[in-house]
């Protein structure tokens, strides 16, 4: 448990180096328990109200650990959106980054990487070399099988979810 | 192979596909109607070609349509050089799909070159991820939930439904389709298909999809935060910035998505764990 929160913490701070230091800031979406561990059965610190700022230090499974003010703990993932008011610079910041482009969002001329709009997927004209190429990466499902193995997964069965009212 | 060449042999494809599968069935019950059965009605015939036309096409027109529209989505975006990358999304992807009620589709997924943030899939199995999603995610439940969405898109039948509509709902595409070799009307009526994907669905759909994604993963042993996960990671970014705008304009916005899973989710994974495998995730090079 605590190897894995430093692990993820560690990876954290490798895959979010433009952020790194800064924990990403969250908004409550609802009233919610902050929680001493990420279960819902563990001991409550602290009720949090919609609106409330906080922010995100890790994630595990369904659950961020956060801080909010001077208390820390577990929240439910989904009573949190990611972000505030400075979600535009930020969200800058981390595609300029992540992806070579410009501030502006424009793709550099020089990658050659062509955007997906509509009017150009409208205008595309049919690639067979591409299409043969990505036909044949495909994975049998004895292989797939060894590979779910390999990563300890193990299929369970879980009914679908029934649209929310 | 030439564009326009290919794009008639779509068309053509397609409505040969229709055609010739009602005109298989209408002969083989003249077959039949000429030997065992003399009896039938050649009305009763007439009526079966009806129902097997409104049901849509079967599943290796489906794949055919499938095909045509990847082949055209490559054509704008082809996939990115790095075999290992391609070959681990098709196992993650493959794993996936088995999880579904259409495990034997022949299912192809595949990472495609563009920094935009978005992902396709098309009728008959076909899953692409662009370069700019898959550098958002952190662990291999996360891509798991990713195709998991698309695949949803997929065994639901979700774009092959707007084709159908489309050419149904159209009298002149009627009339057309009767026209064996496509010419430009043809064209007009049902689009090149890459831009068929590039077509909003209609809301519940994709809310449909992100239930199905965290289903799927869950299925396949994996975290089923993954996809929701993503989606915290997109609704971060700027809504006028340029490499989401179609993805923006194709899906209800993050947050919307978050809302809809979070009560359709409510505490029924509270105790389900699952791996999240980011060692083993596969890192493409900055
Ligand atoms: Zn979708």
């Amino acid at each position: 448990m605590k190897t894995k929160l430093i692990n993820s913490i560690s990876l954290c701070v490798l895959l979010c180096a433009p952020a790194a230091g800064a924990a990403e800031s969250g908004t409550l979406t609802k009233n919610d328990e902050l929680k001493a561990e990420p279960f819902r059965d563990a001991k409550t610190l602290k009720v949090l109200a919609a609106g409330d700022k906080i922010s995100i230090v890790s994630k595990e499974g369904g659950w961020y650990k956060i801080k909010a003010g001077k208390s820390s703990g577990w929240m439910r993932m989904l009573s949190v959106r990611k972000g505030d008011a400075k979600k535009a610079s930020a969200a800058t910041g981390l595609l300029a980054l992540s992806s070579g482009r410009a501030a502006t969002g424009k793709v550099v001329a020089t990658t050659g990487v062509r955007g997906l709009n509509e009017e150009e997927l409208q205008a595309a004209s049919f690639n067979a070399q591409e299409l043969q190429l990505a036909e044949s990466y495909s994975v049998s499902k004895a292989d797939s099988k060894k590979f779910a193995a390999k990563g300890k997964l193990v299929a369970r069965p879980f009914d679908y979810l029934p649209e929310p009212k | 192979m030439n564009a326009k060449l290919k794009w008639v042999s779509l068309s053509g494809l397609l409505l040969i596909a229709m055609n010739c599968s009602a005109f298989d069935l209408r002969q083989s019950l003249k077959d039949k109607l000429n030997t065992d059965v003399p009896q039938i009605n050649p009305k009763l015939v007439e009526a079966v070609n009806v129902v097997k036309e409104a049901r849509g096409p079967d599943e290796e027109e489906e794949i055919a349509i499938g095909r045509q529209i990847s082949g055209n989505l490559l054509g704008a975006a082809p996939l990115v050089k790095d075999a290992k990358l391609q070959k681990y999304v098709n196992q993650v992807g493959e794993w996936v799909a088995s999880q579904s009620e259409r495990p034997d589709l022949p299912w192809h997924f595949g990472v495609i070159q563009s920094e935009d943030v978005n992902a396709f899939a098309a009728p008959g199995g076909y899953v692409f991820v662009t370069l700019g999603l898959y550098r958002l995610l952190q662990n291999e439940a996360d891509l798991a939930g990713v195709l998991g969405h698309e695949i949803g898109h997929v065994i639901r039948k979700h774009h092959l439904k707007i084709l159908q509509q489309s050419q149904l709902v159209d009298a002149g595409g009627k009339l057309l389709s009767r026209q064996v070799g496509g010419d430009d009307k043809i064209q007009n009526l049902i689009g090149n298909g890459a831009e068929i994907v590039a077509r909003g669905l209609d809301k519940d759909a994709e809310f449909e999809a992100d239930r199905i994604g965290v289903v799927l993963a869950t299925r396949a042993g994996y975290d089923a935060y993954g996809l929701p996960g993503v989606l915290q990671q997109i609704g971060h970014f700027a809504k006028d910035d340029g490499s989401i705008a179609l993805l923006f304009k194709t899906h209800p916005l993050p947050d919307d998505r978050l809302d809809k899973l979070d009560s359709a989710m409510e505490d029924r994974f509270d105790r389900i764990k699952g791996q999240t495998l980011e060692k083993r995730f596969y890192r493409v090079k900055k």
